[in-house]
């Protein structure tokens, strides 16, 4: 076991190096200056000034010796500073932060309260009429692109009810205390919504299949001979077995979260990671770009690491590489 | 081969019925880039089914216009996809060793990479057109592919395909593509069915985002991206073009649905 | 964005010009073909003037820095004129007024300029303000180090400039220019509160030290900057106690919070105009401010290209744009056609010079003129073996560019020209377009001076990449009329030059101009000087002149 994680530990770094490798390449070839500030510029630099601005953000030295230098900052947590308001990177990043966990932590969490139960359930008695109608729900659900369901959310809700808010963490002035929260949760309402219900169709529909499939085992059929009651054998026996495809794939779903985060933030004006690196990507800002991609792929990588062990554990067959 | 249930069967007749509207799209084209600022934004009636944009363009003409846009790119990348993942996963599967570590991280690297940044770097960076958009997506989704290949080829190793075969004396090639082949090629095509219905999405939102296809023969997802500035006033806008997106996703993926279960009921493991 | 309309300024200088009078539009306003466009006039119920409360403004995005010298977009600009004050301003009428300097003179050669800073100005902390810490930012300006991107060309001819004492400040320039004088709407920083750190990181940056009425009391990132009093100006007070901006990206919301009465300003794009004309909730609460400043569309069209070097071509383009269609449709009327670079404001524009008419045959059988026919009969004129098809580009976010293309394209296509209508994303497309790398692009212009002078964009010693003449336009003719006018010191023989120029540019046609559109603002009904100008409200006072009202019924 201890050889098996840290073989995958030691793996995980040529990945990691590979990423800020292509990373680093595809935002400096990109075409653009740096440092744009947005479509709201009054001026560029051209001729003179551009090529002195060249030269103030370091991008007149050769490639190598910039990754290089990149390379040593960040190995001492320096992350740089923004090409755009000159404001450390790690500041804007931690302004940032809250509110994307806040955002997909309860996406997450709300998914799989709702799916896993859902899945059981279903599972329990396949081919049920609460199978099939869940099925067909949640299987639209899946088809559903995020950023429509957003629209018609908000013109629904916000437009013709006036029931929640349209954008936005909170109000400008919002109040304090109780009211205050409940402010907060009206205003999470919305993209929280976008963000669970494609997870959780994955999920459900996983959870599903897994106790299904076990539910028709040996092992299921002799505890409830031993006398254990339905519940029982559905959630302690046949439950585990949609564990392990569930947790192997738990992994993914963050970067999947992520990006889909990207664009709820982007519908919403949800100034968390993935309104930044939008942002950061149109206006050229390098150092931002960099930190955020390197800081994804490496919380990506444990993700995907921490998955895959827990699936080792569960399933020796893993371990050995005769599944993947 | 087993059959189809009923609904793949309906998701089937759907798709084979996008495809047709695709086909008559040269009828709609004219309608579709006729501007009329005087019919701005008119809600749904008899003349326009579907109501008129901010141009005054008829937007049920714009939406079937779009349909071969959205179709074709959609297929494309998931073909790109499957082929990539697939030669590279198998290489990895088959060969084992060190080409199996370096391939492995490659997929790593590519599964772990912030996936929208690379697609807004490809279609934001590169000049925008079909081929762009299909290699942004077929390269950011290879990976899945990529993984259920290898896990395949390993499987079919250790359960001795390949070994007899070998002692029949095959070579490499033909043990790849006349045993293994066939045994994966079930799942590849509900792995491909599944990335049909992913790419149209992929697509639509990058053309949301306003990093797709240029216009104005744009797709559904473009169609789209105009709705949040009018969304006071417009409501179909944001309803219509998204219902055939969503329509077309279902059918896919409804389709990709079936051929799993037919073709499990036919023996293979899917 | 909204603020995708701008997309190429130029900062040039100009002489106090004792520009042709235009009327403050405010009283000039338009009227669209709606009646509800409410203009300024005074409601029923009597009204008194309520000194205090809080002006709730509306920011289209967050700004970078609160550095003026650094600053590059509206919201800062926005935001920067209630906390600092410039040496010299423009008033209403685009002439330039005292700011900080009471009093400034050029010398007989016109290369030197001195100007004497008031004796009351302070800074928020107490210290005076000296010459000093106006050569200083003069120095930061011109610092090739320091991103000054909108008053850098201000002072690239600048030989050297001294604070002769702490008063008086003296600056040379290398060559005389009829606008030099524009040059000192600059903005003033501590030299003091600088010394010692970077310039770039400094903390000043967030927490700019106040030289105007107002100071920054608190920046809270994405969501607000509230100003409040500073205690220590000695002008004028402004009216509100406090000015709170709304950080508010999305039109909608803005909107929304407008009718709400969350918000006492916004500034609405022509379909939210539409909404608000309609809504009654609006009518009651609001009313709409309109007026004309300096900023036009236009199609920048590629010189060097075998497309576009004919100016018969050129000509023929501007011809199958529907100008009058887009003020009409897409405007209600709200705009007006362009047909040189300079909006109808301008003093270099010549009100009684027609535009082009939308005549399609006359523009086909200019293209056959040229040279352009289908002479191998697959639908697209072509010339010389080569396909008359072109890119137009947009960038992304440019709703009214993306409109104006889709609707030149469409007429195109009837005359056998194609053009596929490419929205770019910003960056890319501001790189293209810099470079010189395009056949045609989508463009707005917008003022932040009155300068007139096209030098820097259409002569064509300035071509793209080095300089900003991004379509290469070269006419001899032309460049000799506006290097004339660079020099022209006296106002009249100077815009008779433009006259002749605006003549030339129309004919020529180097760019496709399309229009000039209305501002459109919206203000809650208790808030009262609202006045305009073709700086929009860019100039002094400005936004320093609002004020709470209370109706007779006590609300406020």
């Amino acid at each position: 076991m201890i050889r098996y994680v840290t073989r995958r530990l030691l793996l995980a770094v040529p990945t990691l190096f590979g990423i800020t490798v292509v990373v680093f390449l595809l935002v400096h070839l990109a075409p653009g200056s740096p440092g744009l500030a947005g479509e709201g510029s009054l001026r560029r630099p051209t001729g003179h000034a551009a090529e002195e601005m060249r030269r103030l953000y370091g991008l007149d030295r050769p490639l190598p010796e910039r990754f290089a230098k990149w390379m040593s900052r960040v190995a001492r947590f320096d992350l740089g500073e923004s090409f755009v308001d000159h404001r450390p990177v790690s500041e804007r990043i931690r302004e940032a932060l809250p509110n994307t966990l806040l955002l997909n932590g309860t996406a997450l969490v709300l998914a799989l309260l709702i799916a896993i139960p859902l899945g059981v359930i279903a599972g329990g008695s396949p081919e049920g009429t609460f199978d099939r109608a869940s099925a067909a729900a949640l299987f639209a659900l899946y088809s559903m692109p995020t950023f429509w369901a957003a629209l018609l959310l908000q013109t629904l809700l916000a437009v013709q009810l006036r029931w929640l808010p349209l954008y936005g963490v909170a109000s400008d002035s919002p109040p304090a205390g109780a009211a205050g929260l409940l402010d907060r949760l009206a205003h999470l309402a919305l993209p929280v919504t976008c963000l669970t219900y494609g997870t959780l169709a994955f999920i459900a529909r996983l959870v599903r299949s897994g106790v299904a499939e076990a539910r028709a085992g040996d092992y299921v059929l002799a505890a409830r001979a031993r006398g254990a009651s339905r519940r029982q054998a559905l959630w302690r026996h046949a439950f585990r077995n949609a564990l392990v495809p569930l947790l192997t794939l738990a992994g993914l779903m963050l970067p999947a979260l992520l990006s889909g985060s990207v664009i709820v933030e982007r519908i919403f004006v949800w100034p968390g990671l993935g309104q930044l690196y939008l942002d950061s990507i149109l206006s050229r800002d390098y150092p931002v770009i960099l930190a955020l991609s390197l800081l994804t792929a490496a919380v990506t990588l444990l993700a995907t690491l921490a998955s895959d062990i827990a699936a080792a554990i569960a399933d020796p067959r893993v371990r050995d590489g005769t599944v993947s | 081969m087993a059959r189809l249930p009923g609904s793949g069967r309906v998701a089937l007749a759907v798709v084979v019925g996008l495809w047709a509207i695709a086909a008559s799209t040269p009828l709609f084209r004219e309608r579709a880039r006729e501007i009329r600022l005087a019919e701005r934004l008119l809600p749904p009636s008899a003349a326009h089914p579907f109501g008129t944009d901010d141009l005054g363009r008829d937007l049920l003409a714009r939406i079937v216009a779009a349909t071969p846009i959205s179709l074709t790119i959609g297929i494309v990348s998931a073909a790109v996809s499957l082929i990539v993942g697939f030669t590279v996963g198998a290489t990895a599967g088959w060969f084992g060793g060190a080409v199996d570590l370096v391939l492995s991280r490659t997929i790593e690297v590519v599964l772990c990479f912030p996936l929208l940044f690379l697609l807004l770097a490809i279609a934001a960076f590169l000049p925008p057109s079909p081929w762009t958009i299909i290699a942004a997506i077929g390269l950011t989704t290879w990976p899945g592919d990529a993984r259920y290949a290898r896990g395949e080829i390993l499987r079919m190793r250790e359960l001795g395909y390949a070994h007899a075969a070998r002692t029949m004396g095959a070579t490499t090639p033909r043990i790849l593509i006349r045993h293994l082949l066939p045994n994966a090629l079930p799942p590849l095509i509900v792995s491909a069915a599944f990335g049909v219905g992913w790419s149209i999405l992929a697509e639509a939102s990058l053309s949301f985002l306003g990093v797709g296809l240029p216009g104005p023969a744009t797709s559904w997802g473009g169609i789209l991206a105009a709705a949040p500035s009018h969304i006071l006033e417009a409501w179909w806008i944001a309803l219509f073009p998204g219902v055939a997106l969503f329509l077309t996703v279902s059918a896919y993926n409804l389709l990709a649905e079936g051929l799993r279960t037919a073709l499990s009921e036919g023996g293979g493991r899917v | 964005m909204r603020s995708a309309r701008c997309a190429a300024v130029g900062i040039l200088v100009c002489l106090a010009c004792a520009c042709r009078q235009r009327e403050t539009p405010l009283a000039a306003q338009r009227t669209s073909s709606t009646a509800a466009a409410a203009l300024a006039p005074s409601p029923s119920v009597a009204e008194t003037s309520v000194e205090g409360g809080v002006l709730r403004r509306r920011l289209v995005a967050e700004p970078t820095t609160l550095n003026a010298v650094m600053q590059s977009s509206a919201a800062e600009a926005e935001v920067l004129q209630y906390v600092q004050r410039n040496l010299l301003d423009f008033d209403g009428q685009m002439r330039l007024v005292p700011g900080l300097a009471e009093r400034w003179e050029a010398s007989a050669n016109g290369l030197e300029y001195t100007l004497t800073l008031r004796a009351d100005a302070v800074w928020e902390d107490g210290r005076p303000i000296t010459a000093r810490d106006a050569a200083f930012t003069i120095g930061r300006i011109a610092d090739p180090k320091v991103p000054s991107n909108v008053y850098k060309p201000l002072f690239e001819e600048m030989e050297s400039v001294q604070a002769v004492d702490d008063r008086t400040l003296r600056v040379r320039f290398k060559t005389p220019y009829a606008f030099r004088a524009m040059a000192f709407v600059i903005p003033v920083l501590p030299e003091k509160r600088f010394a010692g750190q970077n310039f770039l990181r400094a903390r000043e940056n967030r927490a700019p030290v106040a030289s105007g009425p107002y100071r920054v009391a608190s920046w809270t990132t994405q969501q607000s900057i509230v100003l409040e009093r500073n205690p220590r100006y000695p002008g004028k007070p402004g009216h509100y106690d406090r000015i709170v901006f709304r950080i508010l990206p999305d039109d909608t919301t803005a909107y929304r919070l407008l009718t709400a009465g969350d918000l006492d300003e916004d500034q609405l794009s022509p379909s939210i105009k539409d909404q608000a004309i309609r809504d009654a909730a609006f009518q009651g609460c609001c009313r709409i401010v309109e007026f004309y400043n300096l900023d036009y569309n236009y199609v920048a069209l590629n010189n060097r290209s075998p497309l576009f070097s004919d100016a018969r071509v050129r000509r023929a383009l501007t011809m199958l744009l529907d100008r009058a269609s887009i003020v009409r449709g897409l405007y209600k009327g709200s705009a007006r056609i362009v047909s040189g670079p300079w909006a109808p404001d301008s003093p270099a524009y010549d009100p009684g010079l027609p535009a082009l008419p939308f005549d399609p045959p006359a523009a086909a059988k200019l293209l056959d003129e040229a040279g352009w026919r289908d002479h191998n009969g697959n639908g697209t004129r072509d010339k010389d073996g080569r396909e008359f098809e072109f890119d137009l580009l947009v960038s992304q976010g440019s709703e009214v560019g993306r409109q104006i293309d889709e609707m030149l394209a469409s007429e195109l296509a009837k005359l056998g020209v194609t053009a596929n209508v490419r929205t770019l994303e910003w960056g890319s497309f501001v790189e293209k377009v810099d470079s010189g790398d395009f056949a045609a692009a989508s463009l707005a212009w917008s003022a932040v001076d009155p300068n007139p002078d096209p030098y820097f964009y259409w002569h064509s010693s300035q071509c793209a990449p080095s300089g900003l003449n991004d379509g290469c336009y070269r006419n001899p003719e032309a460049d000799r009329l506006m290097e004339d006018a660079r020099g022209e010191a006296d106002s009249g023989r100077r815009n008779a030059i433009y006259h002749r120029l605006h003549r030339i540019f129309r004919d020529d046609a180097p760019a496709l101009f399309v229009v000039n559109a209305a501002q459109k603002y919206a203000f809650r009904r208790d808030v009262r000087g609202v006045q305009a100008s073709p700086l929009s409200f860019f100039f002094w006072p400005g936004p320093l002149d609002w004020g709470a009202t209370a109706s007779s019924t006590g609300v406020p």
